[in-house]
């Protein structure tokens, strides 16, 4: 053995290492390990060069790749990561069809893909409509509560507009997609899954919204809550005292709390047995007041035509005016707060 | 068309004849090609049995050892170990099998 082959052998080693350069860099350095001896034998024996006797080094990597195992033996790890997806894949779709030919029969058909590819346009209507609706609730910035017309702002022209318009694309979209490129293929298949999911989270708030409006728009606040006394007028504007309020069953009306603050003689109390209440408790409390005129009240019903009006007139309408005219006629606590 | 060449054949017994190659005596990469040639199989390739003995090594089938040499490099020796001949063993007995299930198959046609 001298230079010349040390020089060919390694010139040898080098050119199968590059016809290897697929494999990773340990399995390589791993296989090629004893190469350079291993020639160095075969060069011993002295007959020709070793491309003379041992072919090309890129059919030598080739037939020591093949008897080696290295292909699909021992594979580089992202190759086996697309293996063991390859695997699940295939795992999945092989229980996928298993299914598809179980469950065909519950629809009368020999697989349920059969049944299922029927319904094809049937999906693609729907996928327009919930288009539309995401499309609508996303333009109106959710201001709205979510109906079942896509509503722009409210508008029905705009919204059966747009379902039209957005159903015949997806029908268009629908026909186009069967034979589109794997690429915009999967692009549609995903954002048909973005829609699949906002539309069923929609879905939802719609119909827990539907379910409880029952409940939300009951007001259980009692406008009478504040309430504390009670003054009846007649159509004159004369204060009624003694008047007893019923409901429509004869049940005597409730309001207010039987109690008088007199700001001299502190607290009165009014109460007498409970059906014998009457209105107002505090007749010094009332909102309106006649200028000093009680005199003229008790006279023959012939009398209020002339007497009346004038007084009626400046007391009876206008809380702000009577107000200002029971101010100005004595100074009245109008709140018992 | 349908072919049968030794290359292809070698294909599926070249361990079990680089195994049988080892069943009696130790050798390195060259030596057991020789040994092969010199039992007949002339079609075997020198990265066919590199590769192979590699593999085999891999597998747990064979154990080395270094000798130093006077007149060149120093040699790696392959030996079989004990899962080595029990792998010869049973594949020895496929292919008895096999063998005899062809030479029956085309005795019975008048072809041998």
């Amino acid at each position: 053995m001298n230079d010349t082959d040390t020089d060919q052998i390694t010139a040898y080693v080098e050119a199968v290492r590059a016809a290897l350069s697929g494999l990773p860099d340990a399995t390589r350095d791993e296989l090629l390990e004893d190469l350079p001896e291993h020639l160095a034998e075969v060069a011993a024996d002295d007959v020709g060069t070793l491309v003379d006797r041992l072919g090309p080094p890129s059919v030598y990597a080739a037939e020591l790749l093949a008897s080696a195992g290295y292909v699909g033996g021992f594979p580089d790890p992202p190759a086996a990561r697309t293996d063991h997806l390859a695997e699940i894949r295939e795992t999945t779709l092989r229980r996928l069809r298993i299914a598809d030919v179980k469950t065909g029969p519950l629809f009368g058909y020999e697989r349920a893909s059969d049944f299922l590819v029927l319904l094809r346009p049937a999906w693609w209507v729907l996928r327009g409509y919930l288009a539309a609706m995401v499309l609508a609730w996303t333009l109106d910035g959710g201001t709205q509560p979510v109906g079942l017309l896509p509503r722009i702002g409210g508008s029905e022209v705009v919204a059966i507009g747009l379902l039209a318009v957005s159903v015949w694309a997806s029908i268009w979209l629908g026909r186009r997609s069967l034979r589109l490129a794997p690429g915009p293929k999967y692009a549609l298949w995903a954002g048909t899954a973005v829609l699949v999911l906002v539309a069923m989270a929609g879905f939802l708030n719609a119909d827990s919204s539907t379910r409880n409006s029952y409940y939300t728009d009951v007001d259980y606040t009692d406008p009478y809550s504040h309430v504390q006394d009670v003054f009846v007028y007649d159509e004159q504007g004369r204060l009624i005292q003694g008047a007893r309020l019923f409901d429509q069953d004869g049940q005597p009306i409730r309001l207010g709390s039987p109690y008088c603050y007199d700001p001299t003689q502190e607290f009165s109390d009014a109460r007498p047995a409970p059906n014998e209440l009457t209105y107002p408790y505090c007749a010094e409390n009332a909102p309106f007041r006649m200028p000093r005129v009680e005199k003229v009240v008790p006279t023959p019903t012939d009398a209020p035509p002339t007497a009346e009006p004038s007084a009626g007139a400046s007391a009876a309408p206008g809380a702000e005016r009577s107000a200002d005219a029971s101010a100005s006629a004595r100074p009245v606590p109008s709140s018992s707060r | 068309m349908l072919r049968v060449d030794t290359t292809q054949l070698l294909k599926g017994v070249l361990d079990l004849a680089v195994l049988a190659a080892l069943r009696d005596e130790d050798g390195y990469g060259y030596d057991i090609l020789r040994r092969l040639r010199a039992s007949g199989l002339e079609d075997v390739g020198d990265a066919s049995v590199y590769g192979t003995l590699r593999r085999l090594f891999n597998a747990g089938f064979l154990n080395t050892y270094v000798v130093p040499s006077d007149e060149g490099p120093h040699r790696k020796y392959y030996a079989l170990n004990a899962a080595g001949r029990a792998e010869l063993e049973r594949s020895g007995k496929i292919w008895h099998e096999f063998a005899s299930t062809m030479d029956d198959l085309l005795r019975e046609r008048g072809m041998a």
